[in-house]
């Protein structure tokens, strides 16, 4: 089980290399190199020479995995193998390897723990179709190689993250291997506190220039995207007017209420009850505003008895020619 | 002509009586604007040897006439088509206006006249000398009316239902004949059965009750059968059909509204109050409403406002308002009760004739205002009746009058009451719609004035007496002799009077109703100390036009220290002088309250008034009593106490516009002093606004303080700890609403020493723009912020040129570049955030004009073109309309003159149209004694074919063109016009006509004759004669234009003539007059009329051809000719009396 803790290191090493990947993708672009030409990938990846301990230590790593897959290959029979292929392998252990470090981490974490445990480790391998029973058989397998162990280098040296301020010291009820408080900073809110306006001039000067500037914008940006007319010949873009179209049904929108003035008359008027229903009424509906005016006469009835004179007689049953059904044609006039 | 008046009661100008009409409409076709149906009339003969039928009949295509079952000859002649035949070289209005009153009195039914004249086939003959039934079935279609009927179709997806697309009736006056025969009478009454088969989507909403509506056998259509039991005129009768949504109204469910699609929430709003109008008049007329049902309708494209049909009335969709809306709230209501008004009086009592319109219009008018009296209040009615008595006081005086009740003795157009005119009162059709206006105005204002003397009970007790005669009347079914009793006349009317007061009248309704004119009364005063006597001077000027002379009573008010006394004087002959003696002494117990004329009494300030004099002011004819213009003169002190004291509201604002003329500080105080009053008449305070601000220019360098009304808006609408930000806008007091919509707009007007808007008040209308704040408002605010923009148009001032520089931006003022960033803001935000009625963008279109104008922004009609085009809103084509009518006057821009003038002529929308006639009229480019260059022959041929032809399917549109024509030209030939020839010059004319033979067609030896006479008129008559002898009638009778009249009632007698359409054809402008084009006659020739358009067509390609040869011409001689002149001056050129104009270049030679 070798691999897997110096894997489950990767994310960690590498945090002082790309503090803004996220450790997946930071493996998935050190790890990646075409494999023909790994030195360019190097390059691109931030470091303008190869020679940072950084890039020895994962160079080596890398090495060292091509010797595994070489070795079996070899296992397997081969003798020799195009470098491309080498290097296609090569991506795909590595890229096996790195999935079961992640998968393992996050198993770990997901039970609150912060180093992988065997169990993380056997389900992460079940999860992802291995058969873990055959592993120790594997391992004891006769014709094993042997390979000698990477290179010892150095674990390259994290850049200290800049500190600010004194890292709080853990209260004597959180246990010591608990991990230290992250920089006072990332928690406590800095106080750049101002007085609240309040002063009802200032706010109404607010209000109303927000509202300026928001409705010059608008009518700027509408201006900009459509067509325009303008008051001097010489010049469009001082006073654009936006341009006049003519509309096909040109009272509906010169007497119904805009609907910024329809929200505004419910929240200025919660009273006055405004049925959703009419305004959705089909061209013609007879059986539906039947309801309409009735309902209407009796809310009126309430609030208004004494209006409600002899005309109102019965409500129940309103006879307007106009309610009444249509009728169907008369056969017998039928010539 | 010669109806009996008096006793007699009504005699029908008609030889049959008509007891029953069917109206049938089977088909509509919204896509290609057409109806196809039949009516059916049930008449019955009163004399024996009835041969022929005349009904009313415009635009409708007659496929067949059937007399019981019998095909029926018939003959359709409407010379109203073409008023003057074959292009008289006539110009002048004075020729045209008699000809029109002769053509529309020969169709005229009052005169028992009509279009469309039915011979009974021979086989009835016996029938009908036996005065039996007779039924007269006609089959119509129409096409595309012009008139009459009003297609609104929507260009968009969809069927006609889910468009929204609508028909309705319309017309002014009876224009019932322009959608299917009739007799087309307010006084030839009948029931109705009436069917409109519609599409299942649609409604048919049309007079009386709705009996069924059945589908058709396929299920896609309905008919609405609708049945009008009481006898209705079929001026009354009217239609409208469309995907109306239904609203029966909850308190009468009798009554049912009807509106396009999508406005039902408005329409609700807006008929909620209409049973309290019902409820109004059938308590003071004590009488039931007439009709069993109600209808209102409220429809698009509306020709005008409110029109009252019986049993139902058509509105314009633009009165629906929501429950934010304050303003358009009183008018929309005053339009309702206006159309209920007329249920009774106009659909349910109709007239015997024209000259007995104006008790009808007064009656309605009168219990309207008594509607608004109870409505709006004592103030409001007061300033009202004030309103409409200094309108029609303005008219008269300005045109020489009004008539009331015409009577046409004689026929012969010699006495003709009105002959200060340009048109004939004699028909309502040939009446200018201002001219109608205000004689509806006068009407009521009489009507109050015969109330001021019996009493409004008795005026009360009339009208239920005609009320309940009426309905008496109109129960009898099967004695339609009765039916005249739901007729009123002046006579019966005034007989009522008498009978129900006992009063005599008579010389009230001499002076106001048989006559013409107003008075016109200047006061002046002096105080004679010696005898305590106020010596009051009443002069009189009833020598200008427009004026009468006042003989009788007349009432004085004058308040003393000691109270408030009236005084009636006796207008007499020759005496000016009138000695009133005052009952205060003198001014010694100074403390002591003063009572004023409504037992108040108040503590006054006397410190102002003269020392030696009791009297506090005083009003000559404060109950308006009179229909009179009163210039009176008091000194200033006096109209201050009268604008403080006296609690009148017509006095209060007479004093407002007298003080005028007094810009002291004094003044300012009562001016600022009412307009803080809280109790005071909001409308007082409004023209106090604006009285001060003229006060303040006046006093401009002794003005001391802030800008008048700043510190009064400030403390009244702005907050109080920062004095320069408005409060958020509540409008729930509505009087200080108005003020506050008022104040900045008077302040606007406010100058400084140097006649500029002073910086801060236009710094100050800017922050109320910017602070302005109506989240927590229940009313909407775009009224307000309308008006704010207005304020800002009146804070321009004309710019400072440089030798006429051109208008860039650069060189825009500071200020008006602040003008500018506001009016392109709230234009641009009009687009995305629509205000009610779009009051903001017509604002906004109001102040680029003014801005234009005034020389800060180039003069550009492009903007308002645009604007003005169909398919927005009308109140903003109207103001953009209104800015290209003013620039065409100021740039003196023909190509906007022709501009406006196509859409004349083609607009869809006919009130758009009329409204430009309007606006031209009052706004002339040019006017008659005034030299333009755009005045020319080809716009007088223009604008004469367009009154003579090309409006006749629109009353209104033609008595406007004539208006314009008048205007611009007068009553006599248009100067620009070349002299009549002479016949010297002619005849050379004639010389070179020779060389080429194609010129002068047949006629060439004929026009030898004329060549004697310099006379116009002969001239003319010379000429068409010799067109007679192969034309025949067809030219006679244009000729003779005098008494056509005569002529058509022979022409009609003679069947076998051909009837005129063939000619009409001829005349280039086929689609102007549809009918036209319709054969109608059975019996026309074929050959001869063919022969005879052929004849024209030659003509006129000769016409063009010298035309423009003399163009060529014209252009060199005469250097004020303008390009565009050349661009196309032929529109109308097919005129054979342009032949005139191809002389002129030679009188120079």
């Amino acid at each position: 089980m070798d691999p897997i803790p110096s894997l489950s290191r990767v994310p960690s090493s590498h945090s002082g290399a790309g503090p803004a990947l996220s450790p997946l993708l930071a493996v998935q672009t050190l790890l990646s190199p075409s494999p023909n030409a790994p030195f360019p990938e190097f390059q691109r990846a931030g470091s303008k020479q190869a020679g940072t301990p950084a890039d020895n230590y994962h160079l080596a790593r890398r090495r060292t995995l091509q010797v595994v897959v070489s070795s079996l290959l070899t296992e397997a029979g081969f003798e020799s193998a195009e470098k491309a292929a080498v290097e296609t392998l090569t991506e795909m252990i590595q890229s096996y390897i790195s999935e079961i470090g992640r998968s393992a981490k996050s198993y770990c974490e997901h039970t609150a723990r912060t180093q992988p445990t065997l169990s993380d480790i056997v389900v992460t391998l079940v999860e992802m179709g291995f058969n873990v029973e055959t592993l120790p058989a594997y391992a004891k397998r006769s014709q094993r190689m042997v390979i000698t162990a990477p290179p010892v280098t150095n674990q390259p040296v994290t850049p200290k993250a800049l500190t600010a301020g004194q890292n709080k010291p853990h209260p004597p009820h959180i246990p010591g291997h608990f991990p230290e408080f992250p920089d006072p900073h990332t928690y406590i809110k800095t106080p750049t506190y101002r007085e609240p306006v309040s002063d009802y001039q200032v706010l109404r000067e607010k209000a109303a220039s927000q509202r300026r500037d928001v409705e010059r914008a608008l009518t700027r940006f509408m201006a900009k995207t459509g067509e325009t007319q303008s008051l001097f010949k010489d010049d469009v873009s001082t006073f654009p007017l936006i341009a006049a179209r003519p509309f096909t049904v040109p009272y509906l929108t010169a007497l119904l209420p805009s609907e910024l003035e329809m929200q505004q008359m419910e929240e200025t008027d919660s009273s006055e009850q405004d049925e959703q229903t009419d305004t959705e009424n089909l061209p013609l509906h007879m059986s539906t505003d039947d309801a309409g005016p009735e309902k209407e006469n009796t809310s009126v009835l309430q609030q208004n008895s004494s209006l409600a004179g002899s005309r109102n007689g019965e409500e129940n049953v309103i006879d307007n020619p106009y309610l009444r059904p249509v009728k169907k044609p008369k056969i017998r006039r039928k010539k | 002509m010669n109806r009996k008046k008096g006793d007699k009661g009504f005699e029908s100008p008609r030889p049959y009586k008509l007891t029953h009409q069917v109206v049938c409409i089977n088909n509509i076709n919204f896509q290609r604007k057409s109806v196809v149906g039949y009516v059916e009339l049930t008449i019955f003969p009163t004399v024996a040897n009835l041969n022929r039928i005349k009904l009313n009949s415009k635009q409708c295509r007659i496929y067949r006439v059937r007399v019981n079952d019998l095909e029926a000859a018939f003959i359709y002649n409407d010379p109203t088509l073409e008023v003057c035949h074959h292009e008289s070289k006539q110009r002048n209005l004075n020729y045209f206006s008699n000809a029109y009153a002769a053509a529309v009195s020969a169709v005229d039914p009052d005169a028992g006249n009509g279009e469309l004249c039915i011979k009974v086939p021979s086989e009835l003959w016996k029938h009908v000398d036996e005065l039996k039934v007779l039924k007269v079935h006609i089959n119509f279609s129409l096409d595309q009316p012009k008139g009459g009927l009003h297609f609104v179709v929507p260009n968009m997806e969809g069927n006609m239902a889910e468009r929204g697309a609508h028909v309705f009736s319309c017309g002014y006056q009876n224009s019932t004949r322009f959608w299917f025969p009739c007799v087309d009478s307010y006084s030839e009454l009948c029931t109705w059965k009436l069917e409109y088969t519609v599409d299942a989507a649609m409604v048919a909403v049309s007079n009386g009750d709705l009996v069924e509506t059945v589908y058709t056998h396929d299920m896609r259509k309905k008919t609405f059968h609708y049945m009008l039991t009481i006898p209705t005129a079929a001026s009354n009768i009217s239609l409208a059909i469309g995907p109306f949504e239904i609203l029966v109204d909850p308190y009468m469910h009798e009554v049912t509204h009807f509106c396009l699609p999508q406005l039902l929430p408005l329409l609700k709003h807006t008929t909620s109050y209409l049973h309290e109008v019902f409820e109004f008049y059938e308590e003071i007329l004590t009488c039931r409403y007439p009709y069993s049902c109600f209808k209102t309708v409220f429809i698009d494209e509306a020709y005008v406002e409110v029109a009252a049909y019986a049993s139902m009335s058509i509105f314009s969709t633009n009165l629906l308002h929501s429950a934010m809306i304050i303003d358009e709230t009183p008018l929309t209501r005053r339009c309702l009760a206006q159309a209920l008004a007329q249920q009774f009086f106009g659909c349910f009592i109709s007239r015997m004739s024209w000259s007995d319109e104006w008790v009808l219009k007064g009656i309605s008018g009168y219990i309207y205002g008594l509607w608004m009296k109870k409505t709006f209040g004592v103030n409001e009615y007061r300033h009202w009746i004030k309103q409409e008595l200094d309108q029609i006081v303005a008219y008269e005086l300005k045109t020489g009058g009004v008539l009331l009740h015409p009577i046409f003795g004689g026929g012969k157009e010699k006495d003709n009451p009105a002959s200060h005119l340009h048109f004939s009162i004699k028909h309502p059709h040939t009446l200018s719609w201002e001219y109608y206006t205000m004689f509806q105005c006068k009407a009521h204002l009489v009507m109050r004035l015969i109330e001021n003397r019996i009493s409004m009970e008795f005026m009360l007790q009339v009208f239920n007496k005609l009320l309940s005669l009426a309905s008496t009347a109109s129960s009898q079914k099967f004695q339609s002799h009765m039916w005249s009793q739901m007729l009123v006349s002046t006579s019966g009317f005034l007989k009522s009077i008498s009978n129900v007061s006992g009063k005599d009248i008579q010389p009230l309704i001499k002076q106001w109703v048989d006559q013409s004119g107003v008075v016109k009364f200047y006061g002046s005063f002096a105080f004679n100390r010696k005898r305590n006597v106020l010596e009051l001077e009443i002069k009189q000027d009833y020598t200008s036009p427009g004026t009468q002379k006042y003989v009788g009573p007349l009432k004085v008010t004058v308040q003393e220290l000691d109270g408030s006394f009236n005084h009636t004087l006796q207008i007499e002959e020759n005496s000016l002088k009138h000695d009133i003696p005052c009952h205060s002494k003198s001014r010694r117990n100074k403390k002591k309250k003063i009572p004023l004329m409504n037992g108040e009494e108040v503590d006054m300030d006397l410190s102002a008034m003269d020392a030696d004099s009791p009297l506090l002011w005083i009003r000559i004819d404060p109950d308006m009593s009179v229909l009179r213009k009163v210039e009176f003169e008091q000194s200033d002190f006096m109209w201050q106490y009268q604008l403080r004291y006296e609690r009148d509201v017509v006095a209060q604002e007479e004093a407002i516009l007298a003080l005028e003329k007094f810009p002291t500080p004094a003044s300012r105080l009562a001016l600022t002093d009412i307009l803080e009053q809280e109790q005071c008449f909001y409308r007082v305070r409004m023209l106090a606004c604006f009285c001060l601000a003229k006060i303040a220019n006046s006093m401009v360098s002794t003005w001391t303080g802030p800008p008048a009304m700043k510190s009064l808006f400030t403390r009244m609408f702005c907050c109080k700890t920062c004095p320069n930000i408005v409060k958020t806008n509540n409008f729930m007091n509505f009087q200080s609403y108005f003020l506050q919509k008022t104040m900045p707009v008077a302040m606007a007007l406010l100058r400084d020493v140097h006649n500029l808007c002073p910086k801060e008040v236009l710094m100050f209308i800017l922050d109320l723009i910017k602070y302005n704040d109506n989240r927590k408002n229940k009313f909407s605010d775009n009224y307000y912020r309308a008006e704010l923009i207005d304020a800002l148009a009146n804070s321009v001032t004309p710019a400072v040129s440089v030798n006429n520089e051109v208008r860039t931006l650069d060189n825009l003022n500071p200020d008006v570049r602040l003008i500018l960033e506001e009016i392109t803001r709230f234009l641009n935000m009009e687009k995305l955030l629509p205000s009610y009625r779009h009051t903001i963008t017509v604002s906004c279109l109001k102040a680029i004009r003014v801005l234009q104008k005034n020389g800060h922004v180039p003069s550009d009609p492009a903007l308002f073109k645009s604007y003005a085009e169909y398919g927005h809103f009308v109140d903003v084509r109207i103001a953009a309309l209104e800015a290209v009518v003013d620039y065409t006057k100021v740039d003196r821009s023909y190509e906007e003159l022709q501009w406006l003038l196509s859409m004349v002529q083609s607009d869809p929308v006919p009130y758009i149209r009329h409204k430009i006639l309007d606006m031209l009229t009052k706004n002339p480019p040019f006017t008659k004694n005034m030299e333009s260059p755009l005045c020319n022959e080809a716009l007088v041929d223009q604008l004469w074919k367009l009154m003579n032809s090309g409006t006749s399917h629109d009353w209104r549109l033609r008595c406007g063109a004539v208006d314009l024509y008048f205007t611009l030209f007068g009553l006599s030939r248009p100067s620009c016009l070349p002299l009549p020839e002479l016949g010297l010059v002619l005849n050379l004319k004639e010389k070179k006509a020779v060389l080429n033979p194609t010129i002068i067609p047949e006629s060439v030896a004929n026009n030898q004759e004329p060549v004697i006479s310099t006379n116009n008129h002969g001239q003319s008559v010379g000429f068409q004669n010799t067109f007679s002898n192969s034309q025949e009638e067809e030219e006679i009778d244009m000729d003779t234009v005098h008494d056509s009249q005569a002529f058509i009632y022979h022409h009609l007698n003679m069947l076998e003539r051909p009837s005129t359409p063939g000619k009409e054809q001829s005349s280039g402008e086929i689609n102007m007059h549809p009918v036209s084009a319709a054969p109608l006659s059975v019996f026309s020739k074929e050959s001869n009329s063919s022969k005879h358009s052929d004849h024209h067509h030659h003509h006129h390609h000769e016409h063009k051809k010298k035309k423009k040869k003399h163009k060529h011409k014209h252009k060199h001689k005469h250097k004020h000719d303008t390009k565009e002149k050349e661009k196309d001056p032929f529109v109308f050129s097919n005129s054979p009396a342009s032949a005139r104009s191809i002389r002129s270049p030679s009188l120079s030679d």
